[in-house]
């Protein structure tokens, strides 16, 4: 296994963005307007699941800023360093596996990811008075990083055009970020909308970040993450794999 | 066609098409051909011929419909990997990192291949190609005859056995073209193998050994230089008309072509043939 390069390549232009102005400000802007605007505006005194409402959508948002970063970041890269700046070509031809290309591509996105996420925590560290990190909330976050991560290979690999990811957002990324449990519990929902909701794998990732301790709902959460990470891998790197031009 | 250990590369049936049923555009049809190991090999051919679509299959970047492809003994599509350790690329179109520096593409080409020694190796190289006083300077701001150098260095660094060279120097100045064709005389003197895709006829003439004519996805000669002239004529007479159009005629001997001449009274001029009239000659195209 050979993925470091990759990884080290994506590294160094992370560092670079990092080094922008926009990529902070870009990165920390969404979750925060969504803090103030629900956070603030419904106000600390409505109690959710035995919690202020603060509290609650902290790790909502910790979830869906770290599935926006990971699965934004590699499906918007690959996609032009495969159809534009024909990067990608280059580890195609390089004597690696795919499932090389595939480890450094998602690992790339899990740092991505976990830092985008690590700036809410710093935020909702000064606005939370209660806890809402634990053990099991690391593992979800890892875990929901990966998946997304590895759905960002799936997305940059089959899309056509730079514009085709756009697409993808609209119907699959943004209806999970809103109907997954982030700002709302997903108990409150109509049935029928429930059972769509469950099928989501971020909604499995709120669940899980969101439990001090590991119950059967927690288990089942999981294993949907874990589910869903596997099989979006796969399939990643068996996309690299029959890559031709 | 033979598959002995003396070909570097072997190709038999090679067919590619793009498209569907409706729209389908052959790009390669039915290519047999051997190079053989330690040569320089051309293909010549107009935009479209397939040379670029045959690089990409043969660097493993693209699979082919049927036929199989064997690179160092290797077939592209069942053994890529070891496909791929014996290879160096130079596409034609730029696939160089422009937000990294000219050493971090090197440095990260050199981490992919397993390279030892690397920066030395990157250092050398750099040298070679007059870009190592910019090593550190991102690839954006370098110009398209820098960015083809520093592509050329990166395809070197491995010491690949087989080095596929499409379109190498587009954008270069004759100067430096010179260079590059004294590094590929190098590279062929310890006993690499090159595939170069042209649109120079000077540099096919100066590089290669052998050269395959490539038309409209069809192999339709390979031979040396020489023995394609002489296939064709190694004499041409051009006559221009009083409306100034070209006229010409291909002779195997100089006496025929001076004989030839001598039918018109002004505008006749004799010269020896180049692979450009043996591409005209052969597929009724001429190479842009």
């Amino acid at each position: 296994m050979n993925w470091y390069p990759i990884f080290y390549r994506e590294m160094i232009l992370f560092s670079r963005k990092l080094l922008r102005f926009g990529y902070l400000f870009s990165a920390l802007v969404v979750p925060v307007i969504y803090l103030i605007t629900f956070g603030l505006g419904l106000g600390r005194n409505v109690q959710i699941e035995g919690m202020d409402y603060i509290t609650f959508l902290i790790p909502g948002l910790i979830a869906m800023s770290s599935m926006n970063n990971s699965y934004t970041w590699v499906a918007s890269a690959l996609n032009l360093n495969r159809i534009y700046f024909k990067t990608f070509q280059v580890f195609v031809q390089a004597p690696i596996s795919p499932c090389s290309i595939m480890i450094g591509k998602v690992f790339a996105g899990v740092v991505k990811g976990l830092f985008a996420s690590f700036l809410i925590i710093i935020v909702g560290l000064i606005l939370s008075k209660q806890p809402f990190i634990t053990p099991l909330s690391i593992v979800a976050l890892f875990l929901n990083c990966f998946m997304f991560s590895s759905l960002g290979v799936i997305v940059g690999m089959v899309t056509k055009t730079h514009e085709d990811t756009s697409t993808y957002n609209n119907f699959l990324i943004m209806p999970m970020a809103f109907f997954s449990g982030t700002f709302f519990p997903i108990d409150r929902m109509p049935l029928l909308l429930k059972s769509v909701i469950y099928v989501f794998p971020l909604t499995h990732t709120n669940i899980l970040i969101r439990k001090s301790s590991f119950d059967m709902e927690a288990f089942i959460s999981l294993f949907v993450i874990v589910s869903f990470a596997t099989v979006f891998f796969l399939i990643g790197s068996r996309l690299i794999r029959n890559y031709s031009e | 066609m033979t598959m002995d250990n003396d070909n570097a590369i072997s190709i038999v049936g090679l067919t590619k098409t793009y498209g569907n049923d409706s729209k389908k555009v052959i790009a390669l049809n039915d290519i047999n051909l051997d190079v053989e190991k330690g040569t320089v090999f051309g293909l010549l051919g107009p935009n479209g011929a397939g040379k670029t679509t045959m690089i990409k299959i043969l660097t493993t970047l693209s699979k082919p419909d049927k036929g199989t492809c064997k690179v160092g003994g290797f077939d592209v599509v069942s053994n890529p990997l070891m496909v791929k350790k014996m290879i160096g690329v130079v596409p034609q179109e730029n696939n160089l990192d422009r937000e990294l520096t000219a050493y971090q593409n090197m440095l990260i080409y050199g981490m992919l291949h397993k390279v030892t020694d690397l920066d030395t190796k990157i250092s050398k190289l750099l040298q070679l190609v007059g870009l190592d006083d910019k090593k550190n300077t991102v690839v954006s701001h370098f110009s398209g005859g820098m960015q083809r150098r520093l592509l050329i260095a990166r395809a070197l660094l491995s010491d690949p056995s087989l080095l596929f060279l499409d379109e190498p120097t587009i954008g270069l100045d004759p100067q430096i073209r010179r260079q590059f064709w004294d590094i590929i005389r190098k590279i062929k003197k310890d006993g690499s193998t090159v595939i170069l895709t042209t649109h120079y006829i000077e540099e096919a003439e100066a590089l290669c050994d052998k050269v395959g004519i490539l038309s409209k996805g069809r192999l339709v000669a390979v031979d040396t230089p020489n023995n394609l002239k002489i296939l064709v004529g190694q004499y041409v007479v051009n006559v221009i008309d009083s409306d100034g159009r070209l006229t010409q005629y291909m002779f195997k001997t100089k006496e025929e072509a001076q004989a030839k001449a001598l039918e018109f009274s002004d505008g006749v001029t004799i010269r020896r043939s180049n692979l450009e009239d043996v591409f005209v000659k052969l597929t009724g195209e001429r190479i842009e």
